[in-house]
């Protein structure tokens, strides 16, 4: 049956202040009918998805949280730049309505533009809880904007939103556009905007060119130049220059307007009295000495739940792959033999090493993902600001270094919350100097060895090497390619709340996703590469291609006392760090003989008993060898899965290559330093 | 009048100046720091950074960060 009815596209674009809710909104509109990109050649996200609402669809582009629209961030561009050019139907903006007289700021800016606008107050609930009496028709009236009160995390207000929505696209009528601000602010102003008047092009407005030019902003000052005559330009510019404080001028007349607006419609004497206190727990948390305590408790126990979300995947993946591995063979049987071994000795553990990296990151993610979503991470910034400073960081880099513990590549995807791009350079190229959890199985495999009970004393003398290696390298970036003024904390402290689950899960999914799409190819290409390299039908490693190239770097290696043997497996952990060891057993005549080497990334295909491992490992090793072996490996360069990250993360084929370099330096210096010490000592 | 660093834990008082580059004017004042906003230090320890209560806002601050905004001090 045919309807008749034409159903229209409408484009909604959702904007919000970082901790009002926005994900939460997105995710209760679109539900699965989401996907995610990046804005064009950067690395924020971009969601999309849609919704139908009475006939018609809703398409909705999810902005990035910023705090207001200057220009200082990629989230501030991208947001600012979507909401001018791309002339969404309409834009939601969200407010948290527990924290109305911040959260409307971004609302303040963005009503000058000749967008329509529908404000969203989130976590009502929570507003009433706290005794705050928001009149809604009132706001509605003194704001000039469609209100609608929303408690998104209980379900609660989406039908008066979708309604509120519809209403506002067929209107098509932006907000009214009356500025307040102190005498001098509206001097200028006005005699900008007559400066200004009838000559801007759309889609921007007077209104926000005016402002803009009181900001100095080099868009807006641009756009004035290009469409005024050179009199009015050098009138603006003088304008310009009595007021060398717009910036704060500008904010102040936002925030004016903010109080106009909130001074009927808000009651707010219930609140005063019962003031948002600093809660028991938080005070403990931002404790310089409880809250370091109930952070390494926390993190012990986000480890261990990481590798309990991990650990089961991995297993069932160990348990299937000498099945699949088989029938692969005898797929191939009536094939040449090397067809079957690059399917069951190439690809097969190139996608586990992929699968089993991804099961780390999983885990991690997951974790990470409550710990930001409950508002907890931001304490965790704040309690380690003063550590972090004295590596020239400030508090939000800790984060991603503590990730990088559990898996690098977490680590470097969590750079992103440093809004600053040459501190983020910073805390990326120091992210992928520390030891994953895949590192410290094979040092503290070698470690017990070689060292037994000194292991306590080379685990100490590795971590202070580390923290060494990371300030040196934390100056040297910050004097030489980074150079210039650092800013610090500037955060906010949003309040706990319970963990959404959706968001949780959207994030970790869009996180997976990336990692997928970037590093899945990589390794695999990677790990076929060294299964031609060490290819031999006969099974005997030591005639392979790899074998010379270790042969001929013998004397480098020689220089850290390292045989070709312990250079291979050294070269082994690029593909993944815990594929060292069955190399190590293969080299050692321990393992079976295999096909390559790359077969040995499947943990027991090698079949090598730990203890003869052992027994082989210490007789014919020197302890100086093994220290080096143990240094320049906690050193190395990370494993392919991050090395992709750092690429797709810098868009930067020389950062890439210049960190790969930088690692794998340093990692030989170590080596040939520990050696060196390592035949004194012993 | 006097930098914001020496708010003690549970004074408040007034925001006069701020003073910075164009980057940390506009990052500062989007998170509600303008001249003439009352302000509420909820923890100083006399190092490391500080915790300030303004606009509804909780907002941690580096203590570089508090010298570039005077405030007075006092009941508000």
């Amino acid at each position: 049956m045919i309807t008749g009815v034409r159903t229209k596209s409408y484009t909604v674009a959702l904007a919000g202040q970082p901790n009002t809710g926005k994900s939460t909104v997105f995710n209760r509109l679109t539900g699965a009918k989401q996907h995610v990109g990046n804005w064009p050649g950067k690395t924020v996200e971009k969601k999309m998805g849609f919704y139908d609402y009475d006939g018609n669809k809703y398409n909705i582009v999810d902005l990035p949280g910023t705090y207001s629209l200057t220009a200082n961030s990629m989230e501030e561009r991208i947001t600012r730049d979507y909401l001018i050019k791309e002339n969404p139907d309409v834009i939601i903006v969200m407010a948290d309505a527990a924290q109305l007289e911040r959260t409307l700021y971004l609302l303040a800016e963005i009503r000058t533009l000749a967008v329509p606008v529908v404000l969203a107050l989130n976590m009502m609930d929570i507003a009433e809880g706290q005794g705050k009496k928001i009149d809604v028709e009132i706001l509605e009236m003194s704001a000039g904007v469609p209100v609608v009160p929303i408690a998104a995390a209980i379900g609660r207000g989406f039908e008066r939103l979708l309604a509120l929505v519809a209403k506002t696209v067929k209107t098509g009528r932006s907000p009214e556009k009356n500025i307040y601000g102190n005498s001098d602010f509206i001097r200028e102003y006005q005699k900008l905007k007559t400066l200004i008047s009838g000559k801007i092009p759309s889609p921007y407005t007077e209104e926000w060119i005016a402002v803009k030019l009181i900001e100095n902003d080099n868009e807006a000052v641009g756009i004035v130049k290009e469409n005024v005559s050179l009199s009015d330009f050098e009138k603006v510019r003088s304008c310009m220059e009595r007021i060398p404080d717009g910036i704060l001028l500008a904010a102040d007349s936002r925030y004016n307007w903010i109080q106009e607006v909130l001074s009927m419609a808000l009651d707010n004497s219930e609140t005063d009295k019962r003031e948002r206190k600093h809660s028991g727990f938080d005070r403990a948390a931002t404790h310089p000495v409880w809250g370091k305590l109930i952070a390494v408790g926390i993190m012990v126990i986000s480890f261990a739940a990481a590798m309990i979300i991990a650990i089961p995947l991995m297993s069932a993946l160990q348990a299937v792959l000498p099945f699949i591995s088989l029938s692969l063979r005898e797929f191939f049987s009536d094939a040449p033999v090397w067809i079957g071994s690059l399917f069951a000795d190439g690809l097969l553990p190139g996608i586990f090493v992929a699968l089993c990296m991804l099961s780390y990151i999983f885990g991690v993610y997951i974790v990470f993902g409550v710990l930001e979503d409950v508002g907890y991470l931001a304490r965790l910034a704040y309690i380690f600001d003063r550590s972090m400073s004295r590596l020239g960081l400030h508090g939000k880099s800790f984060m991603p270094l503590l990730m990088s513990f559990g898996c690098n590549i977490a680590g470097v995807t969590g750079t992103r919350v440093i809004d600053s791009w040459r501190q983020r350079m910073v805390t990326l190229v120091l992210v992928s100097i520390i030891p994953c959890l895949a590192l410290w199985a094979v040092v503290s495999f070698m470690g017990m060895i070689f060292f037994g009970p000194g292991m306590p004393l080379v685990i100490i003398s590795l971590l202070l090497v580390m923290v060494l290696y990371l300030v040196l390298t934390s100056v040297l970036l910050r004097k030489t390619v980074l150079k210039g003024e650092s800013t610090g904390l500037i955060m906010e402290l949003p309040p706990y709340h319970k963990p959404n689950w959706k968001t949780i899960l959207s994030y970790v999914w869009v996180q997976i996703k990336g990692f997928l799409k970037r590093a899945v190819t990589l390794i695999t290409v990677i790990t076929i590469f060294i299964w031609a390299l060490s290819y031999q039908p006969d099974g005997n490693i030591e005639n392979s291609i790899l074998a010379s190239i270790g042969r001929f770097f013998d004397p480098l290696s020689g220089l850290m006392g390292l045989d070709w043997k312990l250079f291979i497996a050294l070269v082994a952990a690029i593909v993944a760090k815990e594929a060292s060891l069955s190399v190590l057993a293969v080299l050692y005549g321990i393992g079976q003989g295999c096909m390559s080497i790359t077969s040995l990334l499947i943990p027991g295909s090698g079949g090598f008993e730990e203890a003869s491992l052992i027994g082989s490992l210490a007789h014919s090793i020197s302890p100086a060898s093994a220290l080096a072996f143990i240094f320049a490996f906690f050193f190395s360069i990370p494993c392919i899965g991050t090395i992709a990250t750092i690429n797709s993360e810098t868009r930067s084929l020389g950062w890439t290559a210049g960190c790969s370099l930088y690692y794998t330096l340093i990692s030989f210096i170590a080596g040939v330093l520990a050696y060196r010490a390592g035949l004194i000592i012993f | 009048m006097c930098t914001l660093d020496l708010l003690k834990t549970g004074e408040t008082g007034r925001i006069i100046r701020l003073k910075g580059g164009k980057h940390f004017i506009s990052r500062i004042t989007a998170m509600g720091f303008t001249p003439e906003t009352k302000i509420k230090m909820i923890s100083n320890r006399g190092r490391g950074p500080i915790i300030v209560f303004l606009r509804d806002t909780m907002v941690a601050l580096g203590r570089g960060e508090t010298l570039k905004i005077s405030v007075k001090a006092g009941a508000v």
